[in-house]
């Protein structure tokens, strides 16, 4: 059963190619590998030039979750000279007239690879709703737990032939006070439980470990077997499909694939432009991930940069972190020809007061804050917004969650208003309110 | 002994740096808007030197001469100015990253100042090595840079001994070292871990350090301050510390650190001794507690005296004889309202009785 109904048909849907990869894929396999000589997806897929094809045209999400809500004059709107300025200067962009905070001299440069949006305003500035609006994309109602995007993304974008997890959340750190509230709370929501990511990372969580519970976890091998079926069905495979212990399948996978998990495995040269810092060397992870297949990975290292306390202290050092990860991962994806299939987002909960408090710190603040997004066909180097002179206020228009994942999920060529078809459920839909796009960045 | 507040001046921004004349007569504040002030407490007039740094002014000393006046800022100058026209005498680029914390010495020839980037240097998050120098001491009059020292980025605090021998400088990760300005070699090294916090909770990276360093009036030992280790480094609820180290010693040790019962929470920012070398102040932030400043004995190190001065204290100053303190403070700052951004610096005036 799919959790949505018709959305291909109602007005107003799009019909994205996207949409039909797989089949027009799949049909173009076939005819490029002989009929006759393919029996099942794994046949199909053993064509290494037909996988490689279909792994670098799908569609793809990694995001950089800098949980704790980063300081947007420390980074992508900095306010030199004005009383709510840090002490660190702003520098010019490869963009004409646009400046980011001297921190982030890389990111400068590439500017003109990357879209910023100046004027996020949402309406929670608490960690954890805060976070869980951003990462579900709409309000909470009460009683009703939303799926968050990896889940969505897992569900609609969830790859046929992978052995890699639709969706994978790396977080070395196994704290992070809300943060961990969270990452233990439903993230599939209403969608069904083999939407939950696969959690791993860095040297606190070990692969083996992980495996054996998915293993050893009754209801979850029997979710990944409904999950195999179903999307066998969906493609007309379902005798093959039948025919084999999914749910083994994808626990024999995720072994298989558990060197890319592993980052003393991952190249050495790489491990030194991306660390050497665990956030840099788990991004270098969702690079390879994303490169093997994986639709979607969400990096976090804890909560690090709700700096209450030391805030430049410790932005002096976050920041340059970012600016170095970001500017390896585009640079990367690029050259890999994957940019244009990856979106690349990164984003905390809020953003941080532009009044410093008496312990050296920035609280938080929902009301005019900045992320980054690009790749995956967006446009590139476009700056949406802004805010004022002393980053107080939204200059003009504001954005919010709503606005965001509708972004997203037209870009990933996911329908952003289909509605759920969840018996007993109200109405709900990926993106209420028909909430608009970004479309300044929309291609 | 008793600490009273009588006055407060009030400034646009947080002071980071305060420094004076020896009556207290004029005070000296650097401030986060970049600009030093001069401040005249019995008229509480302030007035801004002509020129001023282009990020936070972070630290500012007098010359014992009372003409000139050097401040430091995050925009890694020191700027000599002179203290009669306010005019800038000199500017001179001292580091590529902040001037955390600025000293004389006590004869007043030198000047120190200390710097370094916190940067990730390994999976764990210590810091990575400085690039170059992190300790640099310049001749006071002419501005000419005479010596360079490295220690391990970001180092936060500076201070010369009295008999102007030995210039010692703390960092982040509690390390400090001591070294011989006649043979620019390392004497001591200290290492405490009793300052800095690695945040598993939260924030897994280090964070804290040795935000203030004074040598006792007789050199033989120093005494530091700062934060106790916290397992939530965003709450900022590490005990107040201070310890006292034989730095002579071998190894050096350490011999007394504030009475745990003393103790509330928060970032001490600021130590040094009185001017008769019988107590010693120090200051900060109380995030619990009962006080954010309190005079401890030189003798056995318990409480004489505390105040509560419900702002964040960073550096302070005494008259010569002992009877006034001042401390450069910063509340909260408020937010823009009207159109206008309110004053949250403060500079505390305060008596002090026995």
């Amino acid at each position: 059963m799919s959790h949505f109904s018709s959305p291909e048909q109602r007005p107003g849907c799009c019909v994205p190619d996207e949409h039909r990869l797989h089949r027009r894929l799949f049909l173009k396999g076939l005819v490029a590998t002989g009929a006759t000589a393919v029996t099942s997806f794994h046949g199909l897929f053993s064509n290494p030039l037909f996988a490689e094809t279909v792994r670098r045209s799908q569609k793809k999400v990694i995001l950089l979750f800098l949980c704790g809500g980063p300081s947007q004059f420390e980074t992508w709107d900095p306010k030199c000279g004005r009383p709510s300025s840090g002490p660190f200067p702003s520098i010019p962009t490869s963009i004409p007239g646009v400046h980011f905070s001297s921190l982030m001299p890389r990111c400068a440069k590439i500017a003109h690879e990357l879209n910023i949006v100046r004027c996020m305003h949402t309406k929670q500035s608490e960690h954890l709703q805060a976070i869980n609006l951003l990462t579900r994309g709409n309000p909470d109602r009460a009683g009703f737990m939303r799926p968050t995007l990896g889940a969505v993304v897992s569900s609609t974008l969830g790859h046929l032939d992978t052995k890699i997890p639709n969706y994978i959340l790396l977080d070395p750190n196994p704290e992070g006070n809300e943060f961990k509230e969270y990452k233990a709370s439903d993230l599939s929501g209403w969608l069904s439980a083999e939407h939950q990511p696969v959690r791993l990372g860095g040297s606190y969580t070990q692969l083996g470990s992980a495996v054996d519970a998915l293993a050893d976890d009754r209801e979850q091998r029997q979710a990944l077997r409904r999950y195999f079926a179903r999307k066998y069905e969906n493609e007309r495979h379902s005798a093959s499909a039948a025919a084999q212990n999914s749910a083994f399948e994808k626990v024999k996978g995720l072994m298989a694939s558990a060197d890319l998990f592993d980052i003393a495995k991952l190249p050495e040269r790489d491990r030194e432009r991306y660390g050497p810092g665990l956030f840099g060397l788990h991004t270098l992870m969702a690079r390879n991930l994303a490169e093997q297949g994986a639709p979607f990975v969400m990096v976090a290292n804890g909560m690090p940069w709700d700096n209450h306390v030391f805030q430049h202290e410790i932005h002096q050092m976050l920041v340059p972190e970012l600016d170095r990860i970001l500017d390896c991962l585009i640079a990367d994806l690029k050259e890999r020809g994957l940019l244009d299939s990856t979106l690349v987002v990164a984003m905390g909960e809020f953003g941080r007061t532009p009044w410093l408090n008496a312990s050296r710190g920035r609280d938080h603040y929902s009301h005019a804050w900045s992320l980054m997004m690009t790749g995956c066909g967006l446009k590139r180097g476009v700056v949406v917004g802004g805010t004022d002179a002393d980053g107080v206020d939204p200059d003009g228009k504001s954005f919010n969650e709503q606005n965001l994942f509708a972004t997203i999920f037209r870009t990933l060529g996911i329908d952003p208003y289909a509605e759920y078809d969840l018996p007993g459920f109200p109405t709900f839909h990926r993106v209420e309110e028909r909430a608009e796009a970004i479309e300044e960045i929309l291609a | 002994m008793k600490l009273e507040k009588t006055k407060t001046i009030h400034l646009p921004t947080a002071v980071l740096g305060l420094t004076g004349t020896t009556d207290g007569a004029r005070l000296y504040a650097a401030c986060m808007d970049g600009k030093v002030y001069e401040v005249l407490p019995a008229t509480e007039t302030v007035t801004p030197f002509a020129e001023g740094h282009s990020s936070y002014a972070s630290g500012c000393v007098l010359l014992p001469d009372g003409n000139t006046l050097i401040s430091g800022g995050y925009d890694g100058c020191l700027c000599w100015h002179d203290v009669a026209s306010k005019k800038l005498i000199r500017r001179v680029s001292a580091h590529d990253f902040w001037s955390w914390q600025l000293t004389v010495s006590g004869e007043g020839k030198r000047v120190a100042s200390v710097s370094g980037q916190f940067l990730v240097g390994t999976e764990k998050y210590e810091p990575a090595k400085a690039s170059g120098p992190t300790v640099k001491m310049y001749d006071a009059a002419s501005g000419e840079l005479l010596q360079s020292f490295d220690q391990l980025p970001p180092v936060l605090s500076v201070a010369f001994s009295p008999d102007g021998e030995h210039i010692a400088a703390a960092n982040m990760m509690g390390n400090i070292s001591v070294w011989s300005i006649a043979s620019g070699k390392s004497v001591a090294e200290i290492k405490t871990p009793d300052f800095t916090s690695w945040g598993i909770i939260k924030s897994p990276h280090y964070l804290g350090g040795i935000y203030g360093l004074t040598f006792s009036p007789d050199g033989k030992t120093l005494l530091c301050c700062g934060m106790g280790p916290m397992t939530d480094p965003m709450a900022g609820n590490g005990k107040m510390i201070w310890q006292r180290w034989d730095w002579k010693a071998a190894p050096p040790s350490k011999q007394s650190q504030i009475p745990e019962n003393e103790q509330g929470s928060g970032l001490m920012e600021t130590i040094g001794f009185s001017p008769d070398g019988k107590s010693f102040l120090m200051g900060g932030r109380q995030a619990q507690g009962k006080w954010n400043v309190a005079v401890f004995s030189e003798e056995d190190g318990k409480l004489l005296a505390s105040l509560d001065t419900k702002s964040r204290v960073t550096r302070h100053h005494f008259t010569s004889d002992g009877t006034q303190l001042f401390l450069s403070s910063a509340t909260s700052q408020p937010a823009r309202k009207d159109g206008k951004w309110p004053d949250y610096g403060q500079i505390l005036c305060v008596r002090i009785t026995t």
